[in-house]
């Protein structure tokens, strides 16, 4: 069985982001670049259910054929078998249903019957992607995913729905399955495995090699302009005896939080 | 950290450094306090060193190891330092006093009767140099190995042994015939055994005692080499023994950084942060540079650092200049911390202790003097 995994490279969850001076993006330099932490989870259940099915685990990423070192110390290092990149001019402007659609080609070119990925990215937290990708490849998707079993054909998947409720899905594959964290703890890179990494094969692909042009990932939605979060206030000590401090909590969280 | 620099060479450099960062704050930090306090090796801990490839860490990829250099080898050290030099240094034992030296001066038949069970980590080991008697002055060893058809009979100590508790085997040199030669013993050797534990200042997550050989039989095919050869991989293996050691001092100073520019911003004292004074700045900006001079020798040696490569000056200078930084900065840092960091509460007081070794171990600073002066006047001889 042949099993894809979408991955995204992000900044460190560290990285204090700051605006570039033209307000359109971040800036790049000085970030330190990682595979974003939920498609790790992605990545550590490809490798568990390969290691349990047999198969290949393949990764999948949109964006610069850089990413490579990232997907091989987060990715190839851990187990998976080699990685697609598709890296175009065109995918710099392009939005999150570009990018499915680059990453649905990539999966169907290679044939691929089961996909996870992150829930979303850290960066921009989109979430839309995984959703997309499945309703490209004309396949069900369940997301956020903290217990996933398969026999090959069938799968069984757990999610978490809200208020302590589970929700237990079952289907054939294929199927694209969304991690939450939870689902796995991923393995660390074992350091005869990162040296063998290096060996392992990375394509770099151009919208051209799977069929599409830049016509077909023109952006719907285009961001023009970033700004930071206002700086969170100070927090406030209350004083008094507990009463008192009591007292003075539930007023605030009534009249300035507007909570209860 | 940038792939290319001189601390992540290549993308493998800096995905080790990631990988073992990472097991450092996930594993290794949370227990270091308690096996400080216990003052014994994480026997479990260090299996997982096993797991992880990194026991292998120079050994060539044919022989079952990572296949990797001296600046990899520098790049664990100096990580796993960051939140236990003590563990580090039983790594340090195993590692490269005993699978490293033990590769390099082995053969075929012997690599393939030791290698698998130390760097897997089923087997502990470490090396017996030092003794009561014989420390800087290592010609001066007074253990001695005559043969006794097909084995060789020793007697004598070895004294401050890193990993003697725990371990199973051990690199022991013995003199036959007055020279230096090299053996592999283990504990199923007759006449062989371990004292109790030394106790330490620092380093307390490692243990130490004595190697002692009582008409200890050495199968003859433990011979590693030829007898009389033992000092040139003794001599050899000092180079990556110091180097690494020094990389530990890089990584107790680099983690005593990071505390006192963190506390010199969160501590106040007279209605504004502590790091805007002029002392405390001092402390902070000298320990800084020094941490990096110190960690930029010593990578920069480590390039020049392997098998095939002599470099005792390299090796000797790094130590005798990064050996004393880590004590230096814990110290600074110490200082910046006042009282919270002379409390067992925060980990500078542990690293302080620890650092002290580096100063000792390996080779003494004087120890470094006296070499270098050797190999310089070598270097530049008299016109």
């Amino acid at each position: 069985m042949k099993i894809g995994v979408c991955v995204k490279v992000a900044p460190d969850t560290d990285t204090r982001i700051k605006i570039s001076g033209d307000g359109a993006g971040i800036e790049e330099s000085g970030i330190k670049w990682i595979v974003s932490p939920y498609d790790s989870f992605g990545i550590e259940e490809a490798v568990q259910t390969q290691e349990a099915q047999g198969g290949e685990v393949i990764l999948f990423s949109a964006g610069p054929k850089d990413w490579q070192t990232q997907l091989r110390a987060g990715g190839l290092a851990v187990g998976a078998e080699r990685a697609v990149i598709v890296d175009d001019p065109a995918l710099a402007g392009t939005d999150p249903l570009g990018i499915a659609r680059v990453l649905a080609a990539g999966i169907a070119s290679e044939g691929c019957e089961l996909v996870f990925t992150g829930k979303q990215a850290i960066d921009d937290d989109n979430v839309q992607v995984p959703a997309m990708v499945a309703e490209l490849l004309g396949w069900p998707h369940v997301s956020f995913v903290t217990d996933f079993s398969t026999d090959g054909s069938t799968f069984t998947a757990t999610r978490n729905v809200g208020g302590g409720t589970q929700e237990v899905v079952t289907g054939s594959l294929p199927v694209v399955i969304t991690a939450e964290r939870g689902l796995n703890t991923p393995r660390y890179a074992k350091l005869p495995a990162i040296m063998k990494a290096k060996r392992k094969k990375v394509d770099v692909k151009s919208l051209g090699d799977l069929d599409l042009s830049a016509d077909d990932i023109t952006p719907a939605v285009q961001l023009t302009n970033f700004s930071l979060p206002p700086e969170r206030p100070a927090g406030r000590k209350l004083e008094g005896d507990v009463d008192t401090m009591v007292q003075e909590l539930v007023r605030l969280l009534r009249e300035e939080a507007k909570v209860i | 950290m940038r792939i290319g620099d001189l601390y992540n060479p290549t993308e493998e450099h800096a995905a080790l450094r990631e990988m073992v960062a990472d097991f450092t704050r996930r594993e290794v930090e949370p227990q270091a306090a308690t096996f400080d306090e216990k003052g014994h090796l994480n026997v479990e801990l260090f299996g997982q060193l096993g797991e992880l490839g990194l026991l292998g860490v120079t050994i060539p990829e044919h022989d079952g190891g990572a296949g990797m250099d001296a600046v990899a080898a520098c790049i664990v050290h100096e990580e796993l330092s960051k939140s236990d030099p003590g563990f580090a240094l039983a790594y340090l034992a195993h590692s490269m006093l005993f699978v490293n030296n033990l590769y390099y001066a082995a053969s075929p038949e012997q690599r393939a009767r030791w290698l698998p069970k130390t760097i897997s980590g089923e087997w502990i080991g470490g090396m017996g140099m030092t003794e009561p008697g014989a420390g800087t002055d290592v010609l001066g060893m007074a253990t001695t190995a005559v043969r006794d058809g097909d084995h060789y009979v020793l007697n004598g100590t070895k004294t401050y042994i890193t990993n003697a508790v725990e371990g199973f085997i051990f690199l022991a040199y013995a003199k036959v015939d007055g020279k230096i030669t090299a053996f592999v013993v283990d504990r199923d050797c007759p006449g062989f055994s371990t004292s109790g534990k030394i106790d330490k200042i620092g380093m307390r997550a490692s243990s130490m005692a004595e190697l002692i050989f009582e008409d200890c039989r050495v199968p003859a095919k433990n011979l590693l080499g030829d007898e009389g050869g033992g000092l040139v991989h003794m001599m050899r293996n000092l180079e990556i023994e110091r180097l690494t050691l020094a990389a530990m001092s890089v990584g107790i100073a680099r983690r005593c950084v990071e505390i006192m520019v963190r506390h010199g911003q969160e501590r106040q004292a007279f209605g504004q942060p502590i790091n805007r004074f002029g002392q405390i700045q001092r402390y902070i900006g000298e320990g800084y540079a020094a941490t990096e001079a110190a960690a930029s020798l010593v990578y920069n040696v480590a390039r020049e650092v392997g098998p095939d490569v002599q470099n005792r000056v390299g090796s000797d200078a790094a130590k005798l200049f990064a050996g004393p930084v880590g004590k230096q900065v814990a110290d600074y840092a110490m200082q910046v911390m006042g009282g919270s960091g002379y409390c067992r509460e925060y980990p500078v007081e542990r690293l302080w202790r620890d650092a002290k070794l580096i100063e000792i171990g390996g080779g003494t600073l004087e120890a470094h003097q006296k070499n270098l002066c050797k190999d310089l006047a070598k270097l530049y001889p008299m016109s």
